[in-house]
């Protein structure tokens, strides 16, 4: 049993918030598009969620027990105020504004409902299975209804739209399910069920949805349009070599052919400044803190805690892999953030907070 | 247990990652190095300044003068309807104009775009006063092509203008932008590769928009070299002076070594029409006349020559022995083939060698002809290089025909008839020859069977062109040529010549007439080739006058045109 899990969870975030400000300032360095005030929005932020995460290190974790169900209602409100009254940026509406504040409710909604399949699976009892009535009984209890309260914020998330963010939630879903115990033929058949299904979600998808997915494909379908990112973002990244062109020296982004560089791109940023060396290092950070994570989930004796510590894991990593794969055009481009390092208020403290958690749980996980 | 597998999962998905980062920047990295360079580097080429053309005096044919171009810099631009509004007023140009030229003609926001061109000097300085209001408007001097001649050898000179659309991609591989100006015919053309200067540019890194953020580096263009021309600008004067303004084509060439000194197209143009902007629709007009003045008639177009083919005729039958200087025949007037009579100009009775070329004797020539065959008058025929191209230094030369009994046979789908025969030793029918092929065969005559290579360049960038310094053989005995020479002579001389107008006790001159039959409808073409001994060249030269009507006025107009040239002292 390790005795020093949280202040390895204390270094390997703060380096990834340090090496993400190094890179955000070189993103907005002396540029008139993207300003410098994004640097000191970032590092202000970086304060505050250092702030968040000591403080929630030290409250008592059950109490993150007790709000769950109520944290999940509420976020379900603030998602349908988005849809209602949201504001609006880059054709989607995520945004809503409280007194001169906007943040995205669909950040926090991955903690809400995090939260809400922890407290909803440690109170599961074990699946019996007697029985055809029992069986339908226990995939309702320990499957469909969890799905439900995801698919059910999915859906609202989906419709502002943001289709990286609901199918993320999905995913955290059901490494979730998966971790609570369930059978594995029911997850075989979701997901089964799933493959079978996802031709028809074409039918759902937006325009921009649809062309980001065939871009994907081959970005040359249109190497101006919705391809540019990717193929700039490539030549980024492969630019930057072994050593990278140095800080500040990144001609894609220093020049603005890097587009949204600041947010869903910075990883392209580190990639051309800073080259091979640069990305493995950051990728060992990331890699380093998701295990030491692991680890926490593994040893804290207490079922929400595991189940919750699971969600927090599954989503950082899953949020880190689409990320980078989707810079590197591995993945379509799906504007998810890259925990600590892209810009975004919401999403950087959304993850103080759960890394918070994490760290209230290396300590007490002696605690009963 | 099921969270190992998850560990295994995230460990699997990192390491592809890693994979994917080693392949992109290590393996794959120096390709996206470079792609990156090229995003943020651009080249804006500069036009080098063209060479000057000269004659073989010195005096200028061709050169550029400064012109007044504005430009605007689109991504300098601060309010666009001021600018235009106050270009539109200045230059005088409606402003919808001006928008629409520059809407067509922007590509990038760093390359300045030409909004009006070749403006008048005054308005040049009330938009470089107001400079100061407008950042992106710019006052920039370009260089324009300029004849002063005119049309003083307008054809050997072409003109210039820009490189279409079309052609673009062959000329791509050399070096030309669409902003260049490229030769399109003459020695503007012939030897665009020596009179454009080297373009240089400047190299500027631009940001994703295509703004220039720096200036990396400037090479500045070179002049391309000044070219001399074997012309005399003054024989080409007293040809304008000579010739009126119907179609035909003059020639004077130096038989010592091939130099052209003058050599005219009519109807003729104003090249300066052709590269000003001002005057397209005279130069749409040079484009639809149906009289072709583009067209280099001298060394582009191919005509019957008529009698002046009886030159290589008469040397054909000499060498081949089948006849003697003295060998007679009798004209009547006519000579009858089958049912058929081929006419003479009229009865000149008995006719020697001599006589039947100063007369130019149809029936002479027919006999000849029948004593020949057509393959012989082919074999001699090329050997005087007709139906060949001089390979002269000018674009579009054309190659003429001499007919050739196999040919015949074949694209006329009938035999080879004995009126073939007789038409072919006239010079009718099918033999089309170039007026320039005929006065290179007229200068080997002279010379008793040395052929030059008609040129017309002397230098370039200084230095002298000896690429044209050769001469060839025709490998036929010098007296063979003398005895013809004395036909040509008394075309001149004899009083019964067709030719004796000429005669003149200032210079030395013989040659040939001829008057060939075009279409039924139309004039005949009146030629007369010829040599002369001026007081310091020896000259072949050539008048022809399409559609001219009898040979006498050729020879009216090569009277003229040698003695004024003898006289001026030119030849």
């Amino acid at each position: 049993m390790q005795r020093d899990l949280d202040k390895k969870i204390w270094f390997f975030t703060v380096a990834i918030m340090a090496v993400g400000l190094v890179a955000l300032y070189s993103a907005t360095y002396d540029n008139v598009r993207v300003t410098q005030k994004i640097f000191y929005d970032q590092l202000l932020c970086a304060g505050l969620g250092i702030g968040i995460m000591y403080v929630l290190g030290k409250v008592d974790y059950r109490r993150f027990y007790d709000i769950a169900y109520g944290f999940y209602i509420l976020n379900v409100i603030l998602l349908l105020l988005v849809l209602i009254m949201g504001r609006h940026a880059l054709g989607a509406t995520r945004w809503i504004q409280f007194g001169g504040i906007s943040f995205q409710p669909s950040e926090l909604a991955k903690l809400a409902l995090i939260l809400a399949l922890g407290r909803y699976f440690s109170n599961l009892k074990p699946m019996l299975s007697f029985g055809f009535r029992s069986k339908v009984q226990s995939v309702f209890y320990h499957f469909l209804w969890p799905l439900g309260m995801t698919v059910f914020m999915m859906l609202l998330i989906f419709k502002q739209p943001d289709l990286g963010t609901s199918l993320l939630l999905l995913g955290m879903f059901v490494v979730m399910v998966f971790v609570s115990g369930i059978d594995y033929k029911i997850i075989g058949a979701f997901l089964g069920l799933g493959v079978v299904l996802s031709p028809f979600a074409w039918l759902i998808l937006k325009d921009y949805q649809k062309d980001r997915l065939l871009v994907f494909l081959n970005p040359n379908i249109d190497p101006l349009g919705a391809g540019y990112t990717i193929i700039q973002s490539k030549i980024a990244i492969g630019s930057g070599q072994l050593f990278g062109k140095g800080w500040l020296a990144g001609t894609q982004n220093q020049l603005n052919f890097l587009p949204e560089r600041h947010t869903d791109f910075i990883f392209s940023v580190i990639g051309e400044e800073w080259g091979l060396v640069g990305t493995i290092f950051m990728l060992i950070l990331y890699f380093a803190l998701i295990m030491t994570s692991m680890q926490v989930a593994s040893q804290v004796k207490d079922r929400f805690g595991t189940i919750v510590t699971v969600g927090i894991v599954s989503i950082f990593s899953l949020q880190v892999v689409i990320n980078i794969g989707m810079v590197m055009g591995m993945f379509p481009i799906v504007g998810l953030t890259l925990p600590f390092v892209s810009y975004g208020r919401s999403s950087f403290l959304v993850f103080a907070v759960m890394m918070g958690f994490l760290l209230n749980l290396s300590k007490k996980r002696t605690v009963f | 247990m099921r969270l190992k597998i998850i560990r295994i999962i995230v460990v699997l998905a990192f390491v592809l990652i890693a994979l994917d980062l080693v392949y992109v920047q290590a393996i794959k990295g120096k390709y996206y190095f470079e792609l990156s360079t090229n995003n943020r580097i651009r080249v804006v080429p500069l036009e080098g300044k063209r060479g000057r053309i000269y004659d073989r005096n010195g005096t200028v044919l061709a050169e550029n003068r400064v012109a007044y171009n504005v430009t605007i810099t689109p991504q300098a631009i601060e309010d666009q309807d001021e600018l235009f509004a106050f270009l539109s007023e200045s230059l005088g140009v409606s402003r919808d104009l001006l928008t629409r030229r520059y809407r067509r003609k922007k590509h990038t926001p760093f390359a300045p775009v030409v909004v009006a061109e070749d403006i008048e000097r005054e308005k040049a300085i009330v938009i470089e006063e107001n400079r100061f209001r407008f950042p992106s408007l710019l006052v920039e001097e370009g260089y324009k092509r300029v004849y002063p001649n005119g049309e003083n050898s307008a054809h050997i000179l072409g003109y210039v203008g820009k490189v279409n659309q079309a052609l673009m991609q062959r000329y791509k591989k050399y070096g030309y932008s669409p902003l260049s100006d490229v030769g399109k015919s003459g020695v503007e053309e012939f030897y665009d590769l020596n009179l454009r200067g080297e373009a240089g540019g400047y190299q500027i890194e631009v940001n994703s928009r295509g703004q220039q953020v720096r200036l990396l580096s400037i090479r500045e263009p070179t002049r391309g070299g000044d070219i001399m021309l074997t012309i005399d600008s003054r024989i080409q004067a007293a040809v304008m002076d000579v010739m009126e303004d119907t179609p035909g084509a003059v020639i004077v060439m130096d038989s010592a070594n091939g130099e052209v000194l003058g050599l005219a197209s009519f109807p003729d143009f104003d090249p300066n029409a052709l590269v000003d902007p001002k005057r397209s629709k005279e130069a749409g007009g040079l484009f639809s006349d149906p009289l072709a003045p583009l067209i280099n008639r001298a060394v582009s177009a191919r005509f019957p020559p008529g009698s002046v083919f009886k030159i290589p005729v008469a040397i054909c039958a000499l060498d081949t022995g089948k006849i003697t200087q003295k060998t007679t025949f009798h004209c009547p007037g006519y000579h009858q083939v089958g049912g058929i009579r081929f006419g003479c100009t009229y009865p000149h009775g008995d006719q020697n060698l001599i006589e039947a070329i100063a007369h130019s004797c149809n029936v002479y020539f027919y006999r000849l002809g029948l004593l020949l065959g057509a393959d012989l008058l082919h074999e001699y025929a090329d050997k005087f290089g007709l139906g060949r191209k001089t390979h002269i230094d000018l674009p579009y030369e054309r190659s003429g025909r001499i007919p050739n009994r196999t040919q015949g046979i074949l694209s006329r789908r009938r035999p080879w008839y004995t009126g073939d025969t007789l038409n072919f030793v006239i010079g009718q029918g099918d033999v089309l020859t170039t007026p320039l092929q005929l006065v290179r065969m007229m200068a080997t005559v002279s010379r008793d069977g040395v052929e030059v290579a008609p040129h017309v360049i002397k230098a370039i960038g200084g230095v002298p062109l000896t690429k044209y310094d050769y001469t060839r053989d025709v490998k036929i005995p010098k007296e063979i040529f003398e005895k013809t020479k004395l036909g040509l002579r008394a075309t001149v001389t004899d009083y019964t010549g067709t030719a004796h107008e000429l005669d003149n006790d200032e210079l030395f001159v013989a040659g040939k007439t001829g008057t060939a039959q075009s279409s039924p409808h139309k004039e005949h073409h009146a030629w007369f080739v010829g040599y002369a001994q001026g007081r310091e060249k020896s000259v072949a030269f050539c008048v022809f006058l399409e559609h001219g009507g009898s040979s006498h006025n050729a020879v009216r107009l090569a009277r003229e045109l040698m003695l004024r040239l003898n006289r001026e002292g030119l030849i």
